[in-house]
């Protein structure tokens, strides 16, 4: 302890874009682990903890959420401004997150959805005031500014995240690996003679055996381990809320699509092309965290918006 | 010499790299259902093991990257960045 006292703690800010908040969550769930944390860390800025309004200098800032809305990159270049090291924290400032499926529709039919047309709540005007107006599109942070590290999580496991600060304390190199969400699963992937596609909601999974073996897309292969797979150790399929793995990021002809396709096919009797065409129809969800995200929204093969009039041609 | 690791304990079973290798580089355990390397010294670093392996347990290390021109090279910078 009186190691830590005598050095002067690393100021941090932390900053909440457009996202969910449980990225801040993630901070409370370090558990007794935070003491350590905050030994080390004088936290300043911060929307759920303090009344600090303005942006004060700091060395570390921790910016989640997706850039959607003006204020989004005015509070983003405020943090750049005021903080040495930025860290793109979160699959919403990583990726575009679950706010970055907004890119598949115009910023009237947001609107509209939400406030003219909201069957919920009585007034249906558009507010002028208080409410910021919408980006043109909705972008990862590191399309504003320039990011120094990012740690993608939906949100990153309370694991990740100390040893993200703490290693950031002491100036040593995290030690995050590159592996998928199936390298921490508890699953045996068997070849089985399972000849069709289910849909997550149909029969009971066995939990002993791997989703994709049992003819459920699951998408565990193709996401980066950020979480400790606790979804499909726990009987749910992986939705990929981590983001994609290097091999998908890297590389242009590797999607998530063909990737679960590939590894499908070859573990199960069911067509590659009948695998790849059931993720184009429901795109929406797949691709929805990383959508924005330029390595896999500007691939030339990622035709999500013919997907989603195919998809509702054919509820007829 | 190209080096290959594989991470046990992400090993699922599938036994895809024994399957896609060249050079049979793997062996299968049924009972355990687990890859292991059985003969590192004829690995031809093609990586297709390491592509199709659905964990990434499995690494190269000390093999000649070729260049390639399709990539991205500004956004495979930002990898190294990940945490």
């Amino acid at each position: 302890m009186s190691e830590n006292t005598t050095k002067e703690p690393v100021t941090v800010n932390l900053e909440w874009l457009s996202d969910c908040g449980g990225c801040h969550v993630a901070v409370v769930d370090l558990h007794e682990k935070i003491e350590k944390v905050l030994q080390a860390v004088s936290i300043q800025r911060c929307p759920v903890l303090t009344d600090i309004k303005g942006y004060p200098h700091a060395r570390v800032g921790l910016v989640s959420g997706a850039i959607r809305t003006e204020h989004d990159r005015h509070a983003a270049e405020a943090m750049r401004e005021n903080c040495d090291l930025v860290i793109a924290w979160g699959s919403c400032a990583v990726y575009g997150g679950i706010v970055g499926a907004g890119i598949v529709h115009s910023r009237n039919e947001i609107f509209d959805t939400v406030y003219n047309n909201c069957k919920t709540t009585g007034t249906h005007t558009s507010p002028s005031v208080e409410v910021s107006p919408l980006e043109k599109f909705v972008t990862p942070l590191d399309e504003i500014i320039d990011v120094d590290m990012y740690l993608p999580g939906c949100p990153p496991h309370p694991a990740f995240v100390f040893d993200a600060l703490i290693s950031l304390v002491e100036g040593r190199t995290p030690k995050a690996n590159k592996r998928s969400v199936c390298g921490r699963c508890n699953r045996v992937m068997k070849k089985t003679s399972t000849d069709s596609i289910k849909s997550s909601s149909s029969g009971i999974p066995d939990p002993a055996l791997c989703f994709l073996s049992q003819g459920y897309i699951c998408m565990g292969s193709v996401t980066l381990d950020r979480c400790l797979a606790p979804c499909p150790t726990n009987g749910v399929v992986c939705t990929g809320c981590a983001g994609a793995t290097m091999q998908v990021l890297t590389e242009p002809n590797r999607d998530i699509r063909t990737e679960i396709a590939d590894r499908m096919s070859r573990i199960t009797r069911i067509p590659r092309q009948a695998i790849v065409t059931e993720i184009e129809r429901t795109a929406k969800s797949h691709y929805s965290y990383t959508m924005a995200s330029s390595m896999i929204g500007e691939k030339p093969t990622f035709l999500i918006n013919k997907w989603l009039k195919d998809a509702e041609a054919s509820y007829e | 010499m190209v080096d290959i690791q594989l991470h046990d304990q992400s090993c699922r079973g599938c036994g895809m790299c024994a399957d896609i290798c060249p050079t049979r580089v793997f062996d299968y355990d049924d009972e355990k259902n687990k890859a292991s390397i059985r003969h590192a010294e004829d690995c031809i670093a093609c990586l297709s093991c390491a592509y199709i392996c659905p964990s990434g347990a499995i690494t190269h290390d000390n093999y000649r990257v070729v260049k390639n021109f399709y990539r991205d090279l500004t956004f495979c910078g930002k990898m190294e960045k990940f945490l």
